[in-house]
């Protein structure tokens, strides 16, 4: 279903959504995007192209504790989670959740993952594409699946999908705020729309045949060259929406019994990653690692998902502080060659 | 609990004793440390310790004379374990920030002038694991409270303590910092182990690497990075060098030597 809000009703509908739970949004201060805790929309900044780290972190936050634990046993921590109304997600990071849902919700369903993403909606919002995205490329710069509702801004007014019964409770708290009454302009003024945004694309990269040419390229003597530059740093990992890997670690109480079990984000570019009991690390060198870690965005995950791993979203291009990225490796190993 | 309290020392070499002050500022769970512990030996906090056998001695500063190397060894033999605590012990601090360079005798007369030290004979500043073995490193100038309490917790446990190995990025990261090195200036984040949380990135500022190396060290890349972006090498070495103790000034080197060769 598509309804049609005024621009100037958005404001009063995201208050009435916080009867539903805590609103979230894309704030910036100093320089830092970032998805955090807003009362309202004047607070939020709709032009960002993207923020530091996904949305992600509200599914599965960097560290977390997964349940308590003394000498009975267990109690799992999942009750604290609050109820989120994440707005203003854009397409590439919806279908980053995608991914993250496939991986978190299917064969193993993750417990803390699933409370999580139970307690979350996800208000998605169109965007204007800056010099780093590349999402036309993964075919994620538009979405049809994975949110509640999604807001197209048609500068006049907004567009209004509505993705699941939830995002339809939603509407039900303002009913007058939407119409359903759409005519042929709408349909121009959104085919405009999107033939405007794929006219704004600056990073053009082609990643057609990318599993045949990791394939090729397995022995380059590239990801030698790129493991040679890679600082280790983990930063790629941590920003890129669908990195999932984590690391689990026990904390005790001094003196006691009891304690917590923790998680936390994990990268496979770090040495510690691979190390198995006997101290054998079977990716010892970066360029493995790193070979890895594109190969998994580009190569193997479309074996099995028929999908890239990668959903456009820049993050790495604007972190890595030695322009190791999507856009780099690809042409890399493309051209055999690492450029400047 | 029927497993036995770990009887523990605590001592300071060359350093600011901030990591020993750092254990008595765990204020709140200070009375479950000294319950849970047996502290044998711990000079700064206590008049009345007893030199003899320990299961864990706690060790601050670097070594820089005769006489602390002496005790030094003399710990190491009745400790079961030993653990460097904060960046100094675990690799130099910046008072090594120059070992290996040699003119530590030019050094030391600018500080002392000719004064002799009669008490014992002094040396350049070295980590602790320069002469004996070294079980445990928790760095940090000065150490965290939550990573060193974390890590006794885990030993009076028996069990094995885990600190983060990854470099200060990660925690950078989670803290949704924008990178100072991408934006072209020098931060020492990427050699660095975390475990401070990332602080000075938090305020914007640069790390200067105070938790010391991390386990996987990338310096050449680090090194010809900074160099590009404007950074002259003296400059590099010195801020790569400040707690950076022999493992970067070795690394250094070899950027060095295969610079030359190039
Ligand atoms: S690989 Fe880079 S561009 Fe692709 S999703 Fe991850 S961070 Fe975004
Ligand atoms: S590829 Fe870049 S961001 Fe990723 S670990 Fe290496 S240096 Fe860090
Ligand atoms: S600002 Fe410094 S610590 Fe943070 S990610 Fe960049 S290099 Fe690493
Ligand atoms: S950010 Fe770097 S310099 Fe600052 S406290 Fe952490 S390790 Fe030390």
């Amino acid at each position: 279903m598509i309804l049609k809000m005024k621009k100037e009703d958005l404001s009063t509908f995201l208050d009435s959504v916080k009867e539903w739970g805590e609103l979230r949004g894309p704030t910036k201060k100093e320089g830092r995007v970032t998805y955090s805790r807003v009362d309202s929309l004047s607070q939020m900044d709709l032009k960002a192209a993207r923020t530091i780290i996904p949305p992600k972190k509200f599914l599965y936050p960097p560290r977390f504790t997964m349940f308590d634990y003394d000498q009975d046993g267990y109690t799992e921590r999942l009750g604290d989670v609050p109820k989120r109304v994440l707005f203003g997600i854009h397409p590439c990071d919806i279908h980053g959740i995608l991914i993250m849902d496939k991986l978190f919700l299917e064969t193993y369903k993750d417990p803390y993952y699933a409370e999580r993403r139970e307690k979350t909606l996800l208000l998605g919002h169109s965007c204007i594409p800056d010099d780093k995205c590349m999402c036309i490329a993964t075919n994620t710069d538009f979405v049809a699946e994975g949110f509640d509702l999604f807001f197209s801004d048609l500068k006049m007014f907004y567009l209004v999908w509505v993705g699941s019964t939830k995002g339809h409770d939603l509407i039900r708290l303002k009913p007058e705020l939407f119409s359903r009454e759409l005519d042929k302009n709408d349909i121009l003024n959104y085919t405009e729309y999107r033939k405007w945004k794929n006219s704004q694309f600056k990073t053009k990269i082609d990643l057609t045949g990318m599993p045949d040419i990791f394939e090729l390229g397995y022995g380059s003597p590239v990801w030698d060259q790129l493991g040679d530059k890679c600082l280790s740093c983990g930063q790629c990992t941590m920003v890129c929406p669908t990195c999932n890997c984590y690391n689990v670690v026990d904390e005790v109480e001094l003196g006691a019994l009891e304690g917590t079990r923790d998680r936390f984000w994990d990268s496979c570019m770090f040495r510690e990653y691979s190390l198995v009991a006997g101290g054998h690390n079977f990716r010892d060198k970066r360029s493995d690692r790193l070979r890895l870690w594109y190969t998994h965005k580009l190569q193997a995950f479309i074996g099995e998902f028929g999908k890239p791993a990668c959903v456009g979203c820049g993050r790495c291009v604007e972190t890595c502080p030695v322009e190791i990225n999507v856009v780099t490796v690809s042409t890399a190993l493309k051209e055999q060659e690492v450029g400047k | 609990m029927t497993r036995q309290s770990p009887k523990v020392g605590v001592y300071g070499f060359t350093g600011c004793a901030g990591d020993q002050l750092m254990i008595l500022n765990c204020e709140d769970q200070l009375v479950d440390l000294f319950g849970a512990t047996e502290i044998r030996s711990f000079v700064m906090a206590k008049s009345d310790n007893h030199e003899g056998e320990l299961d864990v001695a706690f060790i601050e500063g670097s070594i820089s004379t005769e006489e602390q190397l002496k005790k030094l060894k003399e710990i190491r033999e009745r400790a079961k374990v030993v653990i460097a605590i904060g960046t100094c012990a675990s690799h130099g601090g910046p008072q090594a920030m120059k070992l290996g360079e040699g003119g530590w005798e030019e050094r030391y007369r600018k500080v002392y002038g000719n004064a002799k030290i009669t008490i014992s004979k002094a040396f350049e500043a070295q980590p602790i694991d320069a002469f004996v073995k070294v079980d445990m490193y928790i760095p940090g100038c000065p150490i965290d409270k939550g990573e060193f309490l974390a890590a006794v917790s885990k030993l009076v446990a028996g069990r094995h303590p885990y600190l983060y190995k990854f470099p200060v990025c990660t925690e950078c990261k989670w803290k949704e910092n924008p990178c100072i090195l991408y934006a072209g200036k020098f931060c020492g984040g990427p050699l660095t182990k975390a475990g401070c949380g990332a602080v000075c990135p938090s305020y914007g500022l640069p790390c200067v690497g105070c938790w010391g190396p991390t386990d996987d060290l990338n310096v050449s890349s680090e090194y010809k990075l900074l160099k590009e972006k404007g950074y002259n090498p003296d400059e590099i070495l010195r801020k790569l060098r400040k707690f950076g103790g022999a493992k970067v000034a070795q690394l250094l080197k070899d950027v060095e030597n295969k610079g030359a060769k190039a």
